[in-house]
């Protein structure tokens, strides 16, 4: 933990100062793992404020200190799942206005603003975007947390309050679909 | 593992190395607080309002029950009624057919149809 135990009971018994130093000391962490599960710079921080608002109204509701991390996972992944589902309203409601053309042309002016590796990163930002796309938004986050984020399924049973078996099925499955999309994706020269 | 596995987890990496930890705003603790804050009110806002219909509610259930006590003629009155129209309807089909047997004259009965008379 990064934090002493202390420190999350201060919290729990409503001391601001103490979830202040929380949250300076999980703050970079989160907005990373965030920054993995959504694939968007420019919402990264709103999301990450949105789960210290979550966290700061749900202390009191934490059982012992020893959980927080796994507690703060979930919260994490909350807001990332509600996220994900509001941007893909927004995301069908956009497009559904634009010809095909119009898109290709807006995705072209906005690639040609970035420039060398910036773009790069934005490029594969992009095609795992899409990519990701060919699974429900939860097999997202569960696959990113597994493979990008690296967390054991351990770790991942505690987040989700899920049986290991149940987990490594979901995982599989989502594998395969990502897989499946990837290969297609290469056979059809998009990578 | 095969090729494709190794691939996409490759893959897996590079979009991990593409999406760094990024550094917070300046404005990320105040912003942060200033949401709190936010939802405080809301919820303060909420919980009144929640408080109010909840109050609402309990004394409309209190006036409908002692309405309910007050005018109990009304339920009487109706029971009555419709068990009244009920039995009215029953005697009226017996009728009916007790009529039916009634009203044939004696002559057309058979000897088979005419009951037995009691020992």
């Amino acid at each position: 933990m990064l934090v002493e135990t202390e420190l999350i009971e201060k919290a729990r018994g409503g001391d601001s100062s103490a979830f202040n130093q929380l949250v300076l000391a999980y703050r970079k962490r989160i907005l990373g793992t965030i920054s993995r599960l959504i694939g968007r710079p420019e919402d990264v921080e709103d999301v990450a404020q949105e789960v210290f608002v979550r966290l700061y109204y749900s202390l009191d509701q934490l059982r012992t200190a020893e959980v927080f991390e796994p507690w703060l996972y979930r919260l994490t992944v909350n807001a990332a799942y509600d996220y994900l589902r509001r941007s893909k309203r927004r995301r069908e409601s956009r497009m559904a206005d634009l010809s095909e053309q119009q898109v290709r042309m807006a995705d072209s002016v906005a690639g040609g603003k970035q420039e060398g590796e910036n773009q790069q990163k934005s490029r594969i930002r992009e095609f795992m975007d899409a990519l990701f796309r060919h699974v429900s938004e939860e097999d997202r986050l569960l696959l990113t947390l597994k493979e990008v984020e690296g967390l054991s399924l351990k770790e991942l049973e505690r987040i989700y309050r899920v049986n290991e078996n149940a987990l490594k099925v979901r995982l599989f499955r989502a594998r395969q679909r990502v897989l499946k999309a990837y290969n297609a994706a290469v056979a059809d020269g998009k990578l | 593992m095969t090729n494709d596995d190794s691939r996409l987890d490759q893959l897996f990496q590079t979009y991990r190395a593409s999406c760094p930890d990024p550094e917070p705003q300046p404005d990320f603790m105040p912003t942060l607080w200033q949401k709190i804050e936010a939802r405080r009110s809301f919820g303060f806002a909420f919980e009144l309002w929640a408080r109010t219909v909840v109050t609402a509610s309990a004394a409309l259930c209190v006036l409908l029950l002692f309405l309910n006590f007050v005018s109990p003629s009304q339920s009487h009155a109706l029971a009555p009624t419709y068990v009244d129209a009920l039995m009215a309807d029953h005697t009226a089909e017996n009728t009916y057919y007790t009529e039916a047997i009634r009203s044939a004259p004696p002559s057309e009965q058979s000897p088979e149809q005419t009951p037995a008379p009691p020992h």
